[in-house]
């Protein structure tokens, strides 16, 4: 009933109204401690909600021919599972996102019952397990206080965990529990390459470097003999594969030189296991490839060329870490998966003013950040190749429904901005594994070689949200905060973002009006996100002055797009009650003076709409929508 | 990176993108050098993408030093119940900081843990550690 009236309310407020114009700090006073508190409790719950639906898991067991053997227990938000040497339990992360842990629990593969194994507090997470070859404990990596530890527990989760070695350093990758049970090995890297150590688990508990290399190393994970250490790397032309290197003898000189040989072929993806008597290694390769490796250590390391054993469940990511997501048992024969839930394909489709469907585009597909282009002819869109795990940028022809690749490569590329031309497509990739995301700029016909427009701060997340209608700026997101970069000079490296917002509160998803006097974003500055507009000096490349105009009345959740006379602003609202994504419209005068009037509900859409729908850009005109709409349940309301 | 980079989902999720790291942490600070340093708050600079802290502290030969301290954004304490008003009821008292140290020998570092005035301690793990 309270929603009806809203919507009521809202659809017959036509008036202009002259609404908030105060500073920033002011309004934000208008919201107590503990509304805010209240409010973003109740927006963390819905993420948390969000999470759980998208991401639990089902621990399955597999055998080396791909077979599923079992399904066991019920889906959780696991990770990271391994398969206890006898294969009757598997060790398993688990997180509570509500109490915001991450535990070690046990699971028995028979009757699916958990036992917690560690009790961690809150941010205080636990990773890496690795089972005793009894399976009598089982050792983790733990942060206590502001320090991360290796502990020891007690497989039936009986007793306290046990502090083997305290690291003063930053994160460490527990991998191996040697099979005569003496020590552990873990690995630590930092700018300085990777350093693999042994640590005893009993007596002095000293850890020993084994080795130490210069490149970043992933999963290093020494061989059942000792000799030989396997490893993912991108030391040779920046290309993931898997390598195995010597153990050099222990007091051997280091600038000996040591055996190294590249086993993969195709790309090595992930964690290597070992087979317990050492003739054989497994690995995740390209396209979910669980690959073997034949061994023949004799004074030197041979090996037989990887085959493929089986594809993994095609909802296992192919890319980033798929060893979170599986392990093989000690004997080979066994694979144990936290698998996720797929990803519905959505259609591309068009709706008019009132959510009636006007068409739908393209086939359906892993679709994200779908929007028009100025011209109204085509669509740039984000596209998951599911087989690679890789997104690129496309564009489908509205009338024809053809796709073209604007790019394809295998950094993935993500928030695609059209140019005010219609004729390409700005967007964010970081090339050659650089550390630093990079705006690029590229025709739609996928032709040609893209220009790099802009480069931000290494390691810094970025989210493009727009280009100025005259194409002198672009504006993006920066981690709750908006910066706008002038596209002055012909160097990209020296173009620099200026802070148009930044706060206390996050700020995003800023968007040029069609005159570039204004910028419409989002802020919880209230307490919760609403739609903001504040002036822009083009001079500056900055906000005018403190003035500013809140747009939305009852949250918002992104999907700010101005009309392409400036006269309207649309964005999305959600009403979780009924599970509907509201198109909302809010009509705009710029002069003499700014006003917008209050907002109404243009149509709704059955939520929650999948993907990331605050960054999309719905509509160049306001008589045509676009989204990604979930094929299984489409429609409006 | 790959297909992940700055995928933010949307308005509500921002707090959590407001939580992203603005510049690469391991290489501005070294995790494998931590301190402590204990003196007197005398700025707070409460603003994303990272809070600054300022701490004038001495030196071993007694001389005053104006430590640098970075810690995660607002959101970051917000959601463990800090506001900016429980840091500035510190100003002009002593804290405790623990970090890692600048890479560039600069007096910075990168909160891993502190103590307020108040005698409260907050990790900044496992962002920061």
């Amino acid at each position: 009933m309270r929603n009806s009236r809203r919507l009521i309310r809202s659809s017959l407020a036509l008036a202009w109204a002259a609404v908030i114009a105060v500073p920033g700090l002011a309004l934000a006073q208008d919201v107590s401690a503990a509304e805010r508190a209240r409010v973003e409790a109740e927006q963390r719950a819905q993420a948390i909600e969000r999470n759980a639906r998208e991401n639990a898991r089902q621990l399955t067991l597999l055998d080396k021919q791909g077979k599923v053997v079992a399904t066991v227990g019920q889906r959780g938000l696991y990770n990271q599972p391994v398969l206890s040497p006898d294969i009757t339990r598997v060790a398993v992360i688990k997180a509570d996102p509500v109490k915001e842990t991450n535990d070690l629990w046990v699971v028995d593969l028979a009757s699916g019952r958990e036992t917690q194994i560690s009790t961690s507090k809150s941010r205080e997470p636990v990773q890496a397990p690795a089972w005793s070859p009894d399976a009598k404990y089982i050792a983790y990596v733990g942060l206590r206080g502001s320090r991360y530890g290796i502990y020891r527990k007690l497989s039936t989760g009986a007793g306290d965990e046990e502090l083997i070695y305290q690291h003063l350093g930053g994160p460490i990758v527990l991998t191996d529990w040697s099979l005569d049970g003496k020590v552990l090995s873990f690995y630590a890297s930092d700018l300085s390459g990777s350093t693999l150590y042994l640590v005893p688990v009993e007596g002095d508990r000293k850890p020993i470097e084994v080795t130490h290399s210069e490149s970043q190393v992933v999963a290093a994970r020494l061989s059942p003999d000792g000799r030989w250490l396997a490893y993912r790397s991108n030391e040779k032309d920046n290309r993931d594969q898997i390598f195995v290197r010597a153990v050099p003898a222990p007091g051997a000189s280091k600038d000996a030189p040591v055996g190294k040989w590249q086993v993969s072929t195709e790309g090595g993806e992930g964690m290597v296991w070992w087979r317990r008597d050492g003739t054989e290694l497994y690995y995740f390769g390209p396209q979910r490839g669980v690959m073997a490796v034949e061994v023949r250590a004799g004074q030197d390391f041979e090996f037989s060329k990887p085959r493929l054993l089986f594809r993994a469940p095609p909802s296992v990511p192919a890319t980033g870490n798929p060893g979170a997501f599986g392990s093989v048992s000690r004997d080979g024969e066994r694979i144990v998966f936290v698998v996720p839930p797929s990803q519905p394909l959505r259609q591309l489709t068009l709706f008019d003013r009132t959510g009636k469907v006007l068409s739908k585009v393209g086939d359906p597909g892993i679709y994200n950040q779908p929007s028009l282009s100025p011209d109204g002819s085509k669509i740039a869109v984000m596209r998951l190749d599911q087989q690679t795990d890789l997104t690129d940028i496309w564009t489908y022809d509205v009338a024809s429904g053809r796709g073209t690749a604007v790019t394809a490569t295998r950094e993935g590329e993500n928030a695609p901005i059209w140019l005010p031309d219609s004729q390409g497509v700005a967007y964010v990739s970081a090339r050659n594994n650089a550390n630093a995301a990079s705006i690029y700029r590229k025709a739609i016909s996928g032709q040609g070689t893209e220009e790099q427009l802009f480069r931000y701060t290494p390691g810094a997340g970025m989210v493009l949200t727009d280009f100025s209608a005259d194409g002198k700026f672009l504006t993006f997101d920066g981690g709750g905060i908006i910066l706008v970069v002038p596209l002055t000079g012909t160097d990209p490296l020296k173009r620099q973002g200026v802070d148009f917002a930044r706060s206390e509160y996050e700020a995003g998803l800023g968007r040029f009006s069609p005159d570039g006097k204004f910028i419409a974003y989002g802020s919880n500055e209230t307490g919760r996100f609403e739609v903001f507009v504040r002036p822009f000096d083009a001079a500056a490349a900055s906000a005018a002055g403190e003035q500013k105009w809140k747009i939305s009345s009852d949250g918002a959740m992104g999907g700010i797009t101005w009309s392409r006379d400036g006269r309207e602003l649309y964005y999305l609202s959600e009403d979780r009650p009924a599970s509907e994504v509201k198109v909302m419209a809010v009509e705009i005068k710029a002069s003499p003076s700014f006003e917008a009037a209050a907002p109404k509900v243009l149509f709704r859409l059955k939520g929650p709409l999948p993907g990331n729908p605050g960054q999309w850009k719905i509509s160049p005109d306001g008589q045509r929508f676009v989204f990604a709409m979930p094929v299984e349940t489409p429609g409006t309301k | 990176m790959r297909d992940r980079i700055a995928f933010a989902l949307g308005f509500a999720v921002m707090l959590a993108a407001g939580a992203s790291a603005h510049h690469n942490m391991s290489a501005m600070f070294d995790f494998n050098q931590r301190f402590t340093e204990t003196g007197t708050l005398s700025k707070v600079d409460w603003r994303n993408p990272h809070i600054y802290l300022t701490v004038d502290a001495k030196n071993e030969q007694g001389q005053a030093v104006a430590w640098s301290f970075e810690g995660p954004p607002p959101v970051f304490f917000r959601t463990r119940e800090f506001s900016r008003e429980d840091f500035e009821k510190s100003l002009g008292k002593e804290i405790t900081v623990e970090a890692s140290r600048a890479r560039d020998g600069s007096k910075a570092g990168l909160i891993r843990e502190l103590k307020l005035a108040d005698g409260r301690v907050i990790s900044a793990c496992p962002q920061n550690c």
